[in-house]
């Protein structure tokens, strides 16, 4: 079931034409992933998505809903959920209060809530409820990202580049968790660097360069993709 | 006709020494996120002091360049010791110059008394041109605020000072990655706002007596400018100290005296409500808060 | 999502901790609860220690400045929203009971919920607009409303008494009890005070505490997770604005005559300047923060002029040395000695 659908969507910044036009769809089961080099408008794309910007032209429904424009906390708040590159969090407060925020805030219907406590075992972070966030070592703060995330009862997640700054053993973690989130009625769109990662998760990959989709299906296939190579590679001498 | 030119000159001359803290505030603001209310102080330590050299003998002129001297020292002095700590969390500057307002407001008062002071006109002439009176010492002050915006005018848009400056104001993470010794920009900012201030202190003066108090009423005024034309847009506190000025100067003349300085309060909440980053542009401060 | 369905995923353990993460030592429920409540003793036996005409009535200043400052607290030490505009809301409390009691015969008791609502009324009104561009911007604001609270003041004629202000009868006898007495007024304030620190303390520890809170420490975060940041903001301010106005309106039947001046941009500093000093997040910090500015200066009889220079420069070593304020600072002290003991 299609849960989000982009169509026609542009971004400008003056004269920057940071989205061109893309057409994006993702259902409640899947894992898609979004690839792309440096400036190519990935995060500029969740942004907009997710209430951080307004749309220059073009449409996001979400579950059917029209939501360009809308305010951030409104869309958080319809299930549609996004975790942010830099790993943010509350930092005075404590893991705990932090997941007891989204707890609150997030989604009010649709999933069934689930205990703070039991979302921060998920991530690996018992034991650590009631220590302060901003203290926590830089892997702890991903994972708690993450937890907040869900703990805002998404049914889609959105997740700007989740594997940034872990080594290969928390990057299998994070592939771990990932995976099993379809399963438990959470859909997952997520933007990264590291194609292994991705080739490993995701069902579907899209390329963006410069603002447009430049290819989509299959990981081996569309990072075979001769577009796509050119790309990352440059052109064929 | 003659009325309103002369009007128009009056609160030229008043919007002269606005636009001098206004273009303070705005670098300073715009740069560093600091809001310095202490600023109005300045103004006021440029005019003490421009009176106490003229009491004691000394002529305007030095008692100008006493002003500037001292208030851009004392900029330095503050910068270096205060504000530099609180570069990462500027609202704590904020807080820190709300201290400051309350401390030098009251070390002036305590050794100079918390009456009006007030020194004979430097040029005591009155032109009359086609009618219109003009206060000589009125359009020395409009004459000076001019060179002075002048100069940093093309200081700021010519130069390559002006440049690092400009870039560090747009974005300082990335100026100072290229190479810009932001630290020493923000001192220098600091400096040159600060002997602004001094000088606007000691034009003040020239106009009106003033008190120890009147630091507090002027400081709102250089920050609706420096809102109201843009953070950091130099250009843009020159426009909104024109408009401002002229409005305070319609008000006395014809409107409702009583209620100019509101009429800059409702501006200012006007161009917030409409145009937050000001009439010509201007950033949001290098953290928003 | 349904955890239900998860097995133990068997993640190996998240990083350890850095040191001293878990927080400060914290103190116990009996130390915490032993200052406030001997504190409180001493607020509501103060009439019995025969302090003097002059105390009685500094210490009446004193509670009216507290109330206001747990109102601040909740806005700044919360939601970490700076205002400078709060002697402004205190006066639309004050200037509030002044008019309902000349020109509608109300009394003190009916004013009460008047001035609360109408000075969040102000403050929401005036929040609207500047609360979502930004805290630099609104701080400028309430500083400049402050300016424009006293030029309508001034220039409101007859109905705000202009210039010179207004004069107010004191609240009379009520249940037997004389109001006009320094002596009850006193104990009403202290009830007031004590009323307004509860309730400030209610609102720390409760959820909506919490949310001022992520507003405070991550407002893109806290919005991502559907938190209404623009209307959470609004509500804190106004609700800091009642506080405020029941401030003043206690503070004009003390004082039985108002004027603009009471009001203006000066007396909003000074309060800022309070919360600072005592502590924003603090449970006594407003308390202290009132007291150090009002009451000990006159107490040790300093000079005025001194005694303010002495305020700006406490304020700017606190900022730089005690960031949690005064009462943090104790804290911090006592919990020093306390492991000095220990170990010995």
């Amino acid at each position: 079931m299609i849960a989000l659908e982009v169509k026609g969507l542009r971004k400008t910044f003056g004269g920057v034409v940071a989205l061109d036009g893309i057409d994006l769809a993702v259902g409640l089961d899947d894992i898609v992933g979004i690839v792309g080099p440096n400036g190519s408008g990935k995060t500029t794309l969740f942004n907009v998505v997710t209430g951080a910007l307004k749309p220059s032209a073009g449409s996001v429904r979400w579950l059917g809903e029209e939501i360009g424009g809308m305010a951030a906390y409104q869309i958080a708040r319809k299930g549609l959920v996004r975790t942010f590159q830099q790993a943010m969090s509350f930092p005075a407060l404590t893991v705990r209060e932090n997941a007891l925020i989204a707890h609150e805030h997030g989604a009010r219907s649709g999933t069934r809530a689930v205990v703070p406590d039991a979302l921060l075992r998920f991530v690996g972070l018992d034991g650590r409820e009631d220590e302060i966030a901003g203290s926590m070592p830089f892997g702890n703060l991903r994972r708690l990202g993450l937890a907040l995330a869900l703990a805002a009862r998404p049914r889609l997640l959105l997740l700007d580049e989740p594997a940034a700054g872990l080594n290969d053993s928390e990057t299998e973690q994070l592939a771990g968790i990932i995976r099993r989130l379809p399963g438990l009625g959470v859909g997952v769109c997520l933007i990264d660097h590291d194609m292994n990662l991705m080739t490993s998760i995701c069902q579907r990959l899209i390329v963006l360069d410069f603002g447009a989709k430049i290819a989509e299906g299959r990981p081996e296939d569309v990072l075979n993709d001769r577009k796509v190579m050119e790309v990352y590679l440059g052109a064929p001498t | 006709m003659e009325i309103f030119l002369q009007q128009l000159i009056n609160s030229l001359s008043v919007a002269s020494v606005i636009i001098l803290i206004g273009i303070g505030i705005t670098l300073i603001f715009g740069l560093t996120g600091i809001i310095n209310f202490a600023h109005g102080e300045f103004l006021m330590i440029g005019g003490m002091t421009t009176w106490l050299v003229v009491s004691h003998g000394g002529g305007f002129l030095l008692g100008a360049a006493a002003a500037v001297a001292v208030v851009g020292a004392l900029g330095f002095v503050l910068e270096r010791s205060l504000f530099r700590l609180t570069l990462d969390r500027p609202m704590n500057g904020f807080i820190i110059s709300l201290g400051l307002i309350v401390v030098l407001q009251h070390v002036v008062i305590r050794f100079w008394n918390s009456y009006q002071k007030a020194i004979p006109q430097p040029l005591a002439s009155v032109w009359e041109i086609g009618g219109v009176r003009i206060v000589a010492m009125r359009a020395a002050v409009v004459l000076i605020t001019a060179v002075v915006v002048a100069i940093t005018f093309f200081a700021i848009s010519r130069s390559r000072y002006g440049l690092a400056l400009r870039a560090s104001v747009a974005d300082q993470e990335t100026a100072a990655l290229m190479g810009v010794p932001v630290r020493r920009y923000i001192t220098g900012v600091f400096i040159y706002g600060s002997a602004l201030a001094g000088l606007g202190g000691a034009m003040m003066i020239a106009l009106f007596p003033i008190t120890p108090f009147i630091g507090s009423v002027i400081v709102v005024r250089g920050f609706a400018v420096a809102l109201i034309g843009g953070l950091g847009n130099v250009a843009g506190a020159v426009l909104a100290g024109l408009v401002l000025g002229l409005m305070d100067g319609l008000s006395a003349g014809y409107g409702l005296p009583e209620w100019t300085e509101a009429y800059s309060f409702a501006l200012m909440i006007l161009i917030l409500l409409l145009r937050p980053q000001g009439l010509l542009g201007g950033t949001a401060g290098p953290k928003a808060i | 999502m349904d955890l239900a369905k998860t097995e133990s995923l068997d993640l190996p353990q998240a990083e350890p901790a850095k040191g001293g993460s878990v927080g400060a030592p914290r103190l116990t429920w009996m130390e915490r609860a032993i200052v406030p409540a001997g504190v409180f003793l001493l607020l509501i036996g103060l009439p019995w220690l025969h302090p003097g005409y002059r105390l009685l009535s500094l210490a009446v200043s004193t509670g009216v400045n507290t109330i206001a400052l747990c109102g601040l607290a909740i806005l700044f030490g919360q939601a970490g929203i700076m205002s400078v505009g709060h002697a402004a809301l205190m006066g639309v409390g004050a200037y509030a009971g002044a008019i309902l009691a000349r020109d509608l015969d109300m009394s003190f008791w009916a004013a009460l919920p008047c001035a609360a609502l109408l000075a969040a009324a102000v403050a929401g009104l005036v929040g609207l607009p500047s609360l979502r561009v930004g805290g630099h911007h609104f701080v400028i604001i309430t500083f400049a409303l402050c300016g424009l609270f006293t030029i309508v003041l001034t220039n409101g004629g007859a109905f705000t008494g202009a210039a010179t202000g207004l004069d107010i009868a004191p609240i009379g006898t009520v249940f037997g009890v004389n109001f006009s007495k320094l002596q009850n007024l006193y104990l009403l304030a202290a009830a007031f005070v004590l009323a307004s620190i509860g309730l400030m303390r209610l609102v720390m520890t409760s959820s909506y505490g919490r949310t001022l809170r992520s507003i405070r420490e991550n407002e893109t975060l806290a919005a991502a997770l559907g938190v209404n940041v623009g209307l959470h903001k609004i509500v804190a301010f106004m609700i800091s604005g009642a506080f405020a106005g029941v401030a003043g309106l206690v503070q004009v039947y003390f004082l039985q005559h108002i004027s603009p001046d009471l009001y203006g941009a000066f007396p909003s500093v000074y309060i800022a300047l309070m919360v600072m000093l005592g502590g924003p997040r603090m449970l006594l910090g407003p308390l202290m923060g009132a007291f150090i500015v009002t009451f000990l200066p006159e107490v040790l009889n300093l000079d005025p002029i001194d005694a303010r220079i002495a305020y700006g420069v406490g304020l700017i070593l606190v900022i730089l040395l005690l960031p949690g304020g005064v009462m943090a600072g104790l804290a911090h002290l006592y919990l020093s000695c306390r492991r000095c003991v220990v170990r010995s």
